[in-house]
């Protein structure tokens, strides 16, 4: 959509809401990318700290 | 422990263990799952043992027991393990050596000597020696000794019944690396191909087995997967398709042969019976006509016939529409609709008949990719699926230490928050009743996740406002007015009568706005790429970018306030 005038943020970003909670679920520990998640979790990694490595 | 504990001395295999038929894979060095045949040439290979003179018999060979040697044959015994006499069913073990009650567990009375004794096997030794034929197997045809494996289990299986296999397997020189559930594995075994692509998707696994059958809606997003709702039913399964098949054969010998009597009402007729429908069954998925014939299928008549599919189909039509519906209940256990679901895989031997994948097919959009060998080219044989993710899946973790593999598939590391709505971005128009809903995370996507999207801009370029909002799928269904019918061509005909029915679509409907960002100065034509990252508390990192462009507006939005329940 185009901005409509009058527009204002701090730094061109406005919050306003934020999400519904989350619903906890068993994900299946299977497949290459369990395993790279997995490592993350047990690693406290971050996707862009996996990345570098 | 000794060598067998030591990661770099295993060699491991996949194993799908089932009650009708078992079988076994390993991954090869340029990485595919390739199933083994054992020394009879079997890839599934019956979950039978039978005794004959104090000689082990196994799969194949067992199952031809069935006719002589009943009452030292065992089958249908993989859902006894680990469990109590009195929860089990008993029904399929009919035609072979019954259970019975032994201590806390189940055994059978069966003579497994030279001696004319009869002995009490425990179902766990059963499965041992079972398992052991399965691993002499592997290890033949690889020419290395086979000491591991991945076993796929059923997701309804309790840990009292993995336990027992875990110890069933150790007995038989195992070391189980990891029990994986049959529908998971199936879904690792299309997406471990090379052509396969990764997406956000909704993926029904249907296991239409001997004894039993077995529904699974899996969302899979970024390639891992979570279970949404499974579905079991022992009703509906390979034996009534083959019970059709007995009725139809009896019923005619019976025309035919009057004085002979009912080839049901006599164990061994009915056990010549029995083996002789499930070839024809068989030969009816892949042939449009089969040849049934048994020599001396009751008192001493010999019986020849044939049939072909299509009467086939018409006798079982009412179980395949069953088994049709077992796959929609599960749809509407896990709260969706046909419309979400992206593919259904076909699993189980049953599957290879043309009109199982039929009926599913009728009742599932166009949309909806049914993997059959019947519907779809690129399917993989149902019969391999689970052994094949199971290979897989113990290739990735051979080189891994056994405690690593418990730590990793901990509860700690397995429950995740899943996202409860859709994240997404407005176009067109900032407006939330007239904007589109371009999805970028979808529901029940796990956290943290990181996902970017490539959207348009107004066409004019300038200055942009960027949207996100969290949407809701919802089903518009219209009922479009009758047409009049025009004389033209037939296929024109066809549609326009299709067209009386209802109109079922997949639409958003946007919940609630998160943030606004306004993007400055975009050029004409150009596209904005949009990258979200949600954490695990649900903060929100949003970054717009035009495509090419330097910059771009960067946002975070925190969490909600945590609220205490207790939770994890």
């Amino acid at each position: 959509p185009v901005l409509p005038e009058g527009w204002s943020g701090e730094k061109d970003f406005k919050p306003i809401g934020h999400l519904s909670h989350a619903t906890d679920r068993n994900i299946e520990p299977v497949g290459p990318h369990f395993l790279a998640h997995a490592r993350r979790k047990r690693h406290k990694r971050t996707f862009s700290e996996d990345d570098r490595i | 422990m000794s060598a067998e504990a030591d990661p770099t001395q295993r060699v491991a295999i996949g194993i799908s263990f089932g009650n009708s038929y078992s079988s076994i894979a390993f991954t090869s060095a340029e990485g595919k799952a390739e199933v083994i045949a054992n020394e009879d040439g079997d890839r599934q290979i019956p979950s039978i043992l039978s005794y004959v003179g104090g000689e082990e018999l196994h799969a194949g060979q067992a199952k031809g027991q069935l006719v002589r040697n009943t009452k030292n044959t065992v089958a249908y015994f993989r859902d006894f393990l680990g469990q109590d006499f009195k929860s089990i069913d008993p029904t399929p073990c009919h035609q072979s050596a019954h259970p019975i009650q032994h201590e806390s567990t189940i055994g059978f009375k069966i003579q497994d000597s030279a001696e004319e004794t009869e002995n009490t096997v425990t179902v766990s030794e059963i499965t041992t020696r079972h398992l052991k034929r399965l691993r002499i197997s592997a290890s033949d045809y690889l020419g290395k000794n086979v000491n591991a494996a991945v076993i796929t289990v059923p997701t309804n299986f309790a840990d009292a019944q993995k336990d027992a296999l875990n110890k069933a397997a150790k007995e038989a020189g195992l070391e189980v690396l990891q029990f994986i559930s049959e529908p998971v594995a199936a879904v690792l075994a299309y997406d471990a191909r090379p052509e396969a692509k990764l997406a956000d998707k909704v993926v029904v696994v249907a296991d239409l087995g001997g004894i039993r059958s077995d529904i699974a809606v899996i969302a899979s997003r970024g390639g891992i997967y979570t279970v949404l709702a499974t579905h079991h039913d022992y009703e509906v399964s390979g034996s009534v398709l083959d019970q059709a098949l007995m009725d139809h054969f009896a019923k005619e010998f019976i025309k035919k042969h009057k004085s002979a009597g009912d080839p049901r009402e006599n164990d061994r007729s009915l056990a010549k019976l029995k083996l002789e429908c499930e070839a024809v069954k068989k030969a009816l998925s892949i042939g449009t006509s089969a040849n049934f014939s048994v020599e001396s299928l009751a008192n001493g008549v010999d019986f020849q016939a044939t049939i072909n599919r299509s009467r086939y189909e018409i006798l079982a039509s009412k179980n395949f529409a069953a088994f049709a519906r077992l796959v929609t209940h599960a749809v509407e256990k896990a709260n969706l609709d046909p419309l979400d679901v992206s593919e259904i895989i076909l699993g189980g031997g049953n599957s290879h008949t043309p009109k199982v994948a039929s009926a599913v097919r009728n009742l599932f959009p166009e949309s909806t990719i049914v993997l059959a060998p019947s519907t779809s080219s690129t399917a993989i044989n149902p019969s391999e699926l689970s052994v094949r993710g199971a290979a897989i899946q113990a290739s990735l973790i051979q080189e891994f230490e056994l405690e690593d593999i418990e730590q990793s598939t901990h509860p700690a590391v397995t429950v995740t928050p899943h996202t409860a709505k859709a994240v997404g971005i407005l176009l067109i128009s900032g407006d939330e009743g007239t904007a589109v809903f371009h999805t970028i995370v979808d529901a029940e996507t796990p956290l943290p996740v990181r996902r970017t999207a490539i959207i348009a801009t107004p066409r004019e370029g300038g200055n942009v406002l960027l949207k996100l909002a969290e949407g809701l799928r919802h089903i518009k269904i219209t009922k479009p007015e009758p047409r009049v019918r025009e004389p033209s061509s037939d296929d024109e005909d066809d549609e326009s009568e299709e067209e009386e029915e209802e109109v079922r679509e997949k639409t958003w409907k946007v919940d609630a706005v998160l943030s606004e960002a306004a993007l400055k100065g975009v050029k004409k034509g150009a596209k904005i790429e949009v990258q979200i990252n949600i954490g695990h508390d649900l903060t929100v990192n949003a970054i717009f970018r035009e495509v090419g462009g330097k910059g771009g507006v960067r946002g975070i939005l925190q969490g909600p306030k945590v609220t205490q329940n207790g939770s994890a």
